[in-house]
C-alpha cells in the first residue's frame, strides 16, 4: 500500500480478512484456477504462432493459383489469336480474291480491270 | 502501484470500453509473464467474484473468462496495463453474470417446483482434500468475521461494493480504482466513503 498508516484499523482488519480468506481457498478451486490460467496462457501460445500456421498454407496454394493463371494467360499462349504479319494482304484483298466466277461474269469491266492489274484472269484455277 | 498511477488511465478506460483489441500495439510479452501475472491474482480474483455471486462455480466461471479474455484481446499490452484491464474484465463479467442469474431466476420462479440443481450428485475428489491452515480454530474465527464482512458488503449498492474491494481489500490508489471502475477518481473517493460508513454501522459490533 506505500502508506498502511493512512488506513483505518478497521480497514486493516477487513484486508486482512480477505488475505486470509483468499490463503483458505480449497484445493479444488486451486486447481481449476491453475487449469484455467494454463488455458489462458496457451491462447497466447496460439496467438504467437497461428497466424503463420493458419496463413502459410493458404498463401501456398494461392500462390500456385495465381501462377498457374499467369503461366494460362501469357499472350503467346493464347489459342484462336493468329498472329499479324507485316505485308500480309488485307482483308479487303482477301476478300476480293474470294469472289466467285459468277460475279467476275456478271461484270466484264471489273474482268477487265483485273486483266490490266496482272493478276490471273482464270480465278478459279487456284 | 505506484507505477501504475502514472498510466494513462483514462485512456486504458477507453480501450476496455470499446473492447478495442490491443493486439497490434506492441511485441507480444512472454507467455511466462503473463502466467505469473494470472498466478497472482488467480485467487484473489475468485473471491472477489464468489463474495459477489456468492456461488463458487459461477464464480471460477467468471475468473476464467477473464482470463482468457485479458490473454485473447490484451495479452500485447504493457504489463503493467493488465491488472486494471483484468479488473475491469472481472466486473464486467461478475455484473454479466448477475444479469444471467436474474433472468434465469424470473424464469425458473415461473415454473412451480423447480430448483437449480446444476451440480447435484456431482463428486470432486478434491472437496475432500484437507487444506492446509495455521490453526482451525483461529480460522474459523477468520470464517466467521468474513462472513459478516461479506453479509455486510451484500448490502451495499454494487458501485460501493466495487470502491470498497478494489480499494480496500486489493489496495488499488484511488487512479486505478477509478480505470477499472470506468469513472471519475472523484466518484470512487465518495463510493469508497459511503461504503465505509456503511460497513462501520453494520459491523459495528464486530469493528
Amino acid at each position: 500500500m506505500g502508506g498502511d498508516e493512512r488506513w483505518t484499523e478497521h480497514e486493516r482488519q477487513a484486508r486482512e480478512l480477505f488475505d486470509a480468506s483468499v490463503e483458505g481457498v480449497d484445493a479444488s478451486t486451486r486447481s481449476r484456477l491453475n487449469r484455467a490460467r494454463q488455458a489462458a496462457v496457451a491462447e497466447v501460445e496460439r496467438s504467437r504462432h497461428g497466424p503463420w500456421r493458419t496463413w502459410l498454407p493458404a498463401a501456398a496454394a494461392a500462390s500456385v493459383a495465381l501462377l498457374a493463371v499467369v503461366l494460362w494467360r501469357m499472350p503467346g499462349q493464347q489459342p484462336g489469336v493468329l498472329p499479324v504479319v507485316e505485308g500480309a494482304p488485307t482483308a479487303e484483298v482477301v476478300e476480293m480474291l474470294a469472289i466467285g466466277d459468277d460475279v467476275v461474269s456478271e461484270d466484264p469491266e471489273f474482268y477487265t480491270w483485273l486483266a490490266d492489274r496482272g493478276l490471273p484472269a482464270d480465278n478459279g484455277s487456284g | 502501484m505506484n507505477a501504475s498511477a502514472s498510466l494513462g488511465f483514462a485512456t486504458l478506460a477507453r480501450l476496455a470500453d470499446a473492447g478495442r483489441d490491443g493486439a497490434e500495439d506492441t511485441a507480444l510479452p512472454s507467455a511466462a509473464s503473463l502466467d505469473r501475472f494470472l498466478a497472482s491474482v488467480e485467487r484473489r480474483a475468485f473471491r472477489i467474484a464468489q463474495m459477489a455471486l456468492r456461488d463458487r462455480d459461477d464464480s471460477l466461471d467468471v475468473v476464467q473468462g477473464a482470463m482468457l479474455r485479458l490473454a485473447r484481446n490484451y495479452a500485447r499490452r504493457p504489463s503493467e496495463e493488465w491488472r486494471p484491464l483484468f479488473y475491469r474484465i472481472l466486473y464486467n463479467g461478475i455484473r454479466d453474470a448477475q444479469r444471467r442469474r436474474t433472468v434465469r431466476s424470473r424464469f425458473f420462479g415461473l415454473l412451480p417446483g423447480t430448483a437449480r440443481d446444476d451440480d447435484e450428485g456431482a463428486v470432486d475428489r478434491f472437496e475432500r482434500v484437507p487444506d492446509p491452515g495455521p490453526d482451525p480454530s483461529r480460522q474459523a474465527m477468520n470464517d466467521e468475521a468474513m462472513q459478516r464482512l461479506e453479509a455486510a458488503l451484500q448490502q451495499l449498492p454494487a458501485r460501493q461494493q466495487q470502491a470498497f474491494v478494489l480499494r480496500c481489500l486489493e489496495g488499488m490508489d484511488v487512479a486505478e480504482a477509478a480505470a477499472v471502475m470506468g469513472c471519475a477518481e472523484g466518484s470512487v473517493k465518495t463510493h469508497y466513503f459511503r461504503a465505509l460508513q456503511a460497513l462501520r454501522a453494520q459491523l459495528s459490533e464486530v469493528w
